[in-house]
C-alpha cells in the first residue's frame, strides 16, 4: 500500500501515520504535511480536527476509550469511567503525569454484544466491572 | 421462523485465517460463474433478486450497479462501506471477523459487473483491530487471480463517514463533509468518477445470488424486501449478539424470542437516526415497506427513562454532525440543549412545539441523511411518549425567558 | 440539446441542460434567498436557505445546486419551504452573536435581510452562543467570527478569486469555524491590498479595520447647546 503514501489526496492517510508515529500531531508536523503536499496549513489542520481519532494536543502512551453511546451506557459505563477516573486520577480528557495514560469518552465504538466495552489503543475490551480494569491497565506500560 | 443463515452462512464454520477453509465451502465459485456471464446479465441476476441496499436507506442494489454500469468512463470504483457507526450496530464487525471472504468476493463481483479495476473497502477506526486479518484475506484472495485490486482505506472516527459522500470526502483525504446530491456516486463518485458503494451485508449477500440464482434468492421475503436480514441486537436483553432472519418476520422474533428481553418498553430500531417504538408495536414485521434500518436494535425495559434515551441519542448526533449544513449544525445543538432541559426536569410547554417545528425543518432541508434523519427519535418520541415529556415540564419556579 | 420545461410557481418557464433551478428561476424574476451561493464561486449547498419544492420529492432540494429536468414542478414559494427556511433563518441567528444595532454591517447585512425578508423576529431557540474574540491583528482585515454563519464564501473567494487560499473549515458540528493556518487570528501580509472576502462575506463576521483617528481627521468638532 505503498502508493497511498505518495497521492496528493491522501491528505488523511498522512495525518494517519503521523499520529501513529508521534502518538500527536504536533503544529511543525502539519505545517511539514502542508509544505510536502503544497497544501495551505490551515486546510491541513481542517482535516487534523474533524476526526476524533486524530489529536492535536499530546496524548498519553495509551489512549483509553470508553464508550458512552447508549448500549454502554445502559450497562453502567458511567461506572467504568468512574473507576478509572479514580485508578489514574485523571477526568476524560486528561493524560496522566507521567504520560502512561489518555482518559476519553467516545462514541459506539462496536462492541454493544460485550458492554460496558472500551479500546486501548486498538484493543477492545469489553464485559467491563471495575474489578477488571485494575488488570487491565496494569498490562500497559 | 427460526434463524436463517444466508449471509452469515460461513460465519464459525470456516477459518477466516485460511482461505482453504473458504474453497472447501463453495468460496470463489459464484465469482467463477459470474465471470463466466457477461456483465450486464450479472447485473440483470442481482435486479432480479430483488436485493436492496443493506445500510439503511433500502436502495435496489442492480439498479445502482447498472446506473454505473452505463455511465460513461474507464475508470470506476467500488467502495465497501465498512464504517458502520450508528449507535448499537457491530453486524459487520461480526461478519468481517468470521467471514472476510465472502466479502471480498462479493466485491470482485461487484467490479466485475460494474468495470471497476479498483476497490476500496472503508473501514471505521474504531475496527483496526481486524486490519490484519482483513488484509491478510484480501492477499490470500488476490492470490487466487482476483482482477480488481482491493485496497483497505481506513477511517480516523467519525460517525457521519457512513454517509456515502462523506465515506468518499474521507477516502479522497479530507473531511468527511456531505456532498450536495445530484450528482449520485454512480454518475460521479469518488475522484467524480463513476462508483458504486454498497454496505457490507449487501455485497456479502452477491455471491450467494449468483451461485444459486436470482429465483433462489428471492423466494424468501417479503414483496419488497427479499432475502435476509442480519441484526445487531444490544441493551435490555439476555442474549445480545447478531441474529439473521428473513426479512419481513416480525420484532417480537428477533427481541424476545432470540434475544431473551423482558418487560420491554421500546425498541430503537436503526440507531441514533432510526425509529423509536413502543412494546404495543412488538409484532410489527421488520423490512423495508415497514421498519428496517441498518440493523441496529438497542432494546430498553420498562425501568428506562425515555427522555434520558432521546437526550443522549440527540447529543450524539450534534456531536457527529459534519457541521456544513445549517439546519444540521444548529439543528442537532438546539434539539440537544431542550432535551437537556427536559432531562433536568426544566422543560416548558413551548419547547415541545419548537422541537416539532425543528424536526419538520431539518428532515426536509438537511443536506444529508444524518440531518434529515436525527430528528426521527425525537419525532417517534413525542408521538409514543408525549407523557414522559408532559412530566418534565417544569412546575411553577422561575422561568428562564 | 434542446431546451427543458419545467414549472416554477404555475408559470411554464423553460432553459438550457446543466441550469440550475435557481439560475433559471431568476433569470424570471422569481427571487429566491440565498446566503452561501455566489454566482462567482464554485457551489456548496451548505446554508439551505435557498430550499425549494419538486413535486415528487421526498425532501426540499437545494436551488442552487438542482439542475433543472424536463416537467419538473417547482414551488418557490409554498408554506412548506417558507417555514422550513424561516427555522434555519432562525437558527443561524440563534447562534449568532451581536445586536444589529451594534454592528457596523447591519444596513448590508444579508442574513438581517433574509430575516426581514421572512418575517423572522427574535429567535426561540435558546442555543449556545458562538463567541469568539474579535481578531484585529492584522492592519488589512478585522475577523469577529462571533458573527460567522459559516456560508464559506470568505473560504471560497480567497481561494478561487483572490488565490490566496487562507483560509479553511476546521472542526467540526456546531464547533465547525474558519481558521487560519492553525487557528490563528488572522494576519497576513498576503491581505494586504486585498479585501476580496470582506466583500464577499454576507455578515459583519469580517470588515475593514476602523481607523478612528483616520474617521475623525479634518472634521471639525461641533457641540451643539
Amino acid at each position: 500500500m505503498s502508493k497511498v503514501a505518495t497521492n496528493p489526496e491522501n491528505l488523511l492517510a498522512r495525518l494517519k501515520q503521523a499520529q501513529d508515529r508521534l502518538g500527536y500531531l504536533p503544529e511543525e508536523c502539519l505545517a511539514e504535511v502542508a509544505r510536502s503536499l503544497n497544501m495551505p496549513l490551515s486546510e491541513v489542520y481542517g482535516v487534523a480536527t474533524f476526526y476524533s481519532f486524530l489529536s492535536t494536543r499530546p496524548l498519553g502512551r495509551n489512549v483509553i476509550r470508553v464508550c458512552k453511546s447508549l448500549p454502554c451506557y445502559l450497562k453502567n459505563s458511567r461506572m467504568i469511567v468512574e473507576s478509572i477516573e479514580d485508578k489514574l486520577g485523571i477526568r476524560p480528557g486528561g493524560t496522566t503525569p507521567d504520560g502512561r495514560f489518555s482518559l476519553a469518552l467516545v462514541n459506539c465504538i462496536g462492541a454493544c454484544d460485550i458492554a460496558p466495552a472500551m479500546l486501548i489503543n486498538h484493543d477492545v475490551h469489553g464485559d467491563l466491572t471495575p474489578r477488571k480494569i485494575s488488570r487491565i491497565l496494569q498490562s500497559y506500560e | 421462523m427460526p434463524e436463517k443463515r444466508i449471509v452469515l452462512k460461513n460465519c464459525g464454520v470456516i477459518d477466516p485465517k485460511n482461505i482453504a477453509t473458504y474453497l472447501a465451502a463453495d468460496g470463489l465459485k459464484a465469482w467463477q460463474k459470474a465471470r463466466q456471464m457477461a456483465p450486464e446479465k450479472v447485473i440483470e441476476e442481482v435486479k432480479a433478486a430483488g436485493l436492496r441496499g443493506r445500510g439503511g436507506a433500502g436502495f435496489p442494489c442492480g439498479l445502482k450497479w447498472e446506473l454505473a454500469r452505463k455511465s460513461p468512463g474507464d475508470e470506476k470504483y467500488v467502495i465497501c462501506n465498512a464504517d458502520e457507526g450508528e449507535i448499537g450496530t457491530f453486524k459487520d464487525r461480526y461478519i468481517l471477523e468470521n467471514d472476510p471472504f465472502t466479502l471480498i468476493e462479493g466485491i470482485a463481483i461487484a467490479a466485475y459487473a460494474v468495470g471497476a479495476k479498483q476497490a476500496f473497502i472503508y473501514l471505521r477506526a474504531e475496527y483496526h483491530h481486524l486490519l490484519d486479518l482483513l488484509t491478510s484475506a484480501v492477499s490470500q484472495s488476490h492470490e487466487q487471480g482476483l482482477e480488481v485490486n482491493i485496497e483497505i482505506r481506513e477511517g480516523a472516527g467519525a460517525y457521519v463517514c457512513g454517509e456515502e459522500s462523506a465515506l468518499m470526502e474521507s477516502i479522497e483525504g479530507g473531511r468527511g463533509e456531505a456532498r450536495y446530491k445530484p450528482p449520485f456516486p454512480p454518475n460521479r463518485g469518488l475522484w467524480q468518477k463513476p462508483t458504486i458503494i454498497n454496505n457490507v451485508e449487501t455485497l456479502m449477500n452477491i455471491p450467494r445470488i449468483i451461485l444459486n440464482g436470482a429465483g433462489w434468492f428471492s423466494q424468501t421475503g417479503t414483496e419488497k424486501s427479499k432475502g435476509t436480514k442480519v441484526f445487531s441486537v444490544s441493551g435490555d436483553v439476555a442474549r445480545p449478539g447478531v441474529y439473521e432472519l428473513i426479512l419481513g418476520s416480525p420484532l417480537r422474533e428477533l427481541v424476545i424470542d432470540l434475544a431473551g428481553a423482558e418487560k420491554v418498553k421500546m425498541v430503537q430500531i436503526g440507531g441514533a437516526t432510526g425509529r423509536i417504538v413502543p412494546y404495543t408495536m412488538i409484532d410489527t414485521p421488520l423490512s423495508f415497506e415497514t421498519i428496517l434500518g441498518a440493523g441496529s436494535i438497542i432494546v430498553y425495559d420498562e425501568s428506562r427513562d425515555t427522555i434520558d434515551i432521546v437526550y443522549r441519542t440527540l447529543e450524539f448526533l450534534a456531536e457527529e454532525s459534519c457541521g456544513k449544513c445549517s439546519p444540521c449544525r444548529e439543528g442537532t445543538e438546539a434539539m440537544a440543549e431542550i432535551l437537556a432541559r427536559f432531562d433536568r426536569g426544566e422543560g416548558r410547554e413551548k419547547d415541545i412545539k419548537v422541537l416539532e417545528e425543528l424536526a419538520r425543518a431539518m428532515s426536509i432541508s438537511a443536506l444529508c441523511g444524518l440531518g434529515q434523519a436525527a430528528p426521527t427519535p425525537v419525532t417517534d418520541s413525542l408521538q409514543y411518549f408525549r407523557e414522559d415529556y408532559a412530566k418534565r415540564i417544569k412546575q411553577g419556579g422561575k422561568v428562564r425567558c | 440539446m434542446d431546451e427543458i420545461r419545467v414549472t416554477i410557481d404555475g408559470k411554464q418557464l423553460s432553459g438550457h441542460p446543466g441550469m440550475t433551478i435557481l439560475e433559471l428561476a431568476r433569470e424570471n424574476g422569481i427571487d429566491i434567498p440565498t446566503l452561501c451561493y455566489r454566482p462567482e464561486l464554485s457551489l456548496l449547498g451548505a446554508c439551505r436557505i435557498c430550499v425549494v419544492e419538486v413535486e415528487g420529492s421526498r425532501t426540499l432540494v437545494g436551488s442552487c445546486h438542482t439542475p433543472i429536468t424536463p416537467g419538473m414542478v417547482i414551488h418557490t414559494h409554498s408554506p412548506k419551504v417558507l417555514e422550513t427556511r424561516k427555522v434555519i433563518v432562525e437558527l443561524l441567528l440563534a447562534s449568532h452573536c451581536g445586536a444589529c444595532f451594534m454592528c457596523d454591517k447591519a444596513n448590508i447585512c444579508e442574513l438581517r435581510q433574509v430575516a426581514a425578508e421572512l418575517e423572522v423576529g427574535l429567535p426561540r431557540f435558546e442555543i449556545k452562543k458562538r463567541y469568539y474574540p474579535i481578531e484585529d491583528v492584522s492592519p488589512y482585515i478585522e475577523r469577529n467570527l462571533s458573527k460567522c454563519v459559516l456560508c464559506r464564501r470568505c473560504v471560497r473567494a480567497c481561494r478561487q478569486i483572490a488565490k490566496r487560499d487562507l483560509f479553511a473549515v476546521a472542526y467540526r458540528g456546531f464547533d465547525a469555524k474558519v481558521v487560519v493556518d492553525s487557528d490563528r487570528a488572522l494576519d497576513k501580509e498576503a491581505c494586504r491590498d486585498c479585501d476580496i472576502c470582506i466583500s464577499f462575506c454576507p455578515t459583519g463576521a469580517l470588515s475593514k479595520p476602523r481607523k478612528l483617528s483616520e474617521e475623525k481627521k479634518g472634521k471639525p468638532l461641533v457641540i451643539t447647546s
